[in-house]
């Protein structure tokens, strides 16, 4: 079953704020709110997990990383930011007409 | 999708339900007391109610919320009734050897089929596991009572066996047999017939009630309003959370159903939203009803009950207010709450 299956065509969902625009926009933080939750929750269980094999130490993920772990992942983070917030420049990312 | 994510998403939708239900319900009633205190005269009515409160940004969020959180419990990525149609082939074997009386040919009435209750997407009657994702979302349908939220019947048969003994009960929209099942063990010597509109809700009742060992009940297929059983048949009439679904027309239809069923001298014990205290409560209970796809909520709010049940011949009307749980409505507990309230009439001996 797709999602998309249970959406009604002629029943625009209702609204709540002065610009609808915040309905919908709203709707997708609360759906990536559930989605992180739902990988911390997972997170979280693996750890225990390893921890009862004799991977991990208890909490032994909780210590402040070195910084040589910080810079090996620095250009991950890097692209993880830009991808975040390119949007917010307003530019086109592909030659449209004007 | 798997199991965990599935609880992982749907604990994350019943926390921010139940924040809703004590810090946001609390927030917004100390903002609509400002306001009501500022204005010239308090309010009196829902519509004036809304004009104080209508352009409150903390309002829209109240309002998105309590719709928004219980479309994502059902349709959402990780919702209820997914979840239920990755599983179906196991689910819909479970079902297969209820004796549950089924009615296939049953007309279900144009107020069930023109909107989804409680935003369930196709209503608890259109799909075969119907009675599944709806045994599972009831089960956090209040926040704050959790997994007590069983409490709830047992306190309202409770209360009904206080009044007297019964030897045959009719439970009207039985639905799964949550409501059900309390009267069974309140009245342990009863013989208990069930009877709901959906098909799948009395297939899952049925197969409940076997993996029980409840030997004294039957659940069918049927219409509240229009049952197939004789006059007088009953000495104890119920239904719980059946009332507000149906429209005044089909209620009042329903009540004269209930009298002619019922032996002389029998009662009946009803358990739903109707007793309202002040304006903004008012307020807050239609608003609902609009946000929870319930469009009889208010309609039935609106009801003369006690002149309907006079009207019908029934005497010793009680229209009680009733305390789903250990300390709601207390000072000091602000958190929302539905009106619960018991209807209790007697027909004449
Ligand atoms: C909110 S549920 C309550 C179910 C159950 N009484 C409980 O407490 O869990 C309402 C039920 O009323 C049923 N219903 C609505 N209209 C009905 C009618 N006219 N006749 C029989 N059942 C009806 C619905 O199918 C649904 O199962």
């Amino acid at each position: 079953m797709q999602l998309s299956d249970t959406l009604l065509e002629d029943r625009p969902e209702q609204t709540f704020f002065e610009d609808p625009a915040l309905d919908r926009a709203f709707g997708v933080v609360m759906a990536l709110a559930t989605e992180v939750y739902v990988l911390r929750d997972r997170a979280r269980a693996l750890e225990r997990k390893l921890e009862a094999a004799g991977v991990i130490e208890p909490g032994g993920l909780d210590a402040e990383p070195g910084d040589e772990e910080r810079a090996a992942d620095a250009g991950d983070r890097e692209a993880f930011v830009e991808g975040l917030m390119i949007s917010l420049l307003g530019k086109q990312q592909a030659k449209g007409a004007s | 999708m798997d199991d965990r994510s599935f609880v992982a998403a749907q604990d994350f939708l019943l926390a921010s339900k139940t924040y809703w239900t004590k810090r946001i319900y609390p927030e917004l009633k100390k903002t609509y007391e400002t306001a009501a205190g500022a204005a010239p005269a308090p309010p009196e009515t829902p519509a004036e109610v809304a004009a104080l409160l209508e352009g409150e940004v903390l309002y829209r969020y109240f309002s998105w919320l309590e719709r928004h959180l219980q479309r994502f419990k059902y349709a959402g990525r990780y919702g209820l009734v997914p979840y239920h149609d990755e599983r179906r082939a196991a689910l819909s074997a479970e079902l297969r050897d209820t004796d549950a009386e089924l009615a296939p040919g049953l007309e279900m009435p144009n107020y069930y089929q023109r909107v989804d209750i409680h935003q369930h997407p196709g209503g608890v009657w259109s799909d075969e596991l119907d009675g599944y994702v709806y045994e599972r979302g009831a089960r956090s349908t209040t926040p704050l009572m959790g997994a007590a939220h069983g409490d709830l019947h047992h306190r309202f048969t409770d209360l009904v066996a206080a009044r007297g003994g019964a030897k045959d009960i009719l439970d009207m929209g039985c639905g799964f047999g949550k409501s059900t099942h309390p009267f069974c063990t309140s009245f342990p010597t009863a013989r208990v017939e069930a009877i709901d509109l959906s098909g799948p809700c009395v297939s899952l009742g049925a197969h409940d009630a076997q993996t029980k060992g409840s030997g004294n009940v039957r659940f069918r297929q049927m219409n509240a309003y229009e049952t197939d059983y004789d006059d007088g048949s009953f000495d104890l009439v119920t239904s719980t959370m059946v009332i507000h679904e149906l429209p005044p027309r089909e209620i009042e239809r329903m009540f004269t159903e209930a009298a002619r069923v019922l032996a002389p001298g029998g009662r009946m014990a009803h358990l739903d939203f109707y007793t309202i205290d002040g304006p903004f409560a008012r307020f807050i209970h239609y608003g609902h009803g609009r946000r929870n796809n319930e469009p009889f909520m208010q309609p039935l709010a609106e009801m003369d009950l006690h002149a309907s049940l006079t009207e019908k011949g029934f005497t010793n009307i009680e229209v009680i207010p009733f305390k789903e749980a250990e300390g709601v409505g207390e000072s000091g507990n602000d958190a929302w709450r539905f009106p619960w309230t018991v209807i209790m009439a007697e027909k004449m001996p």
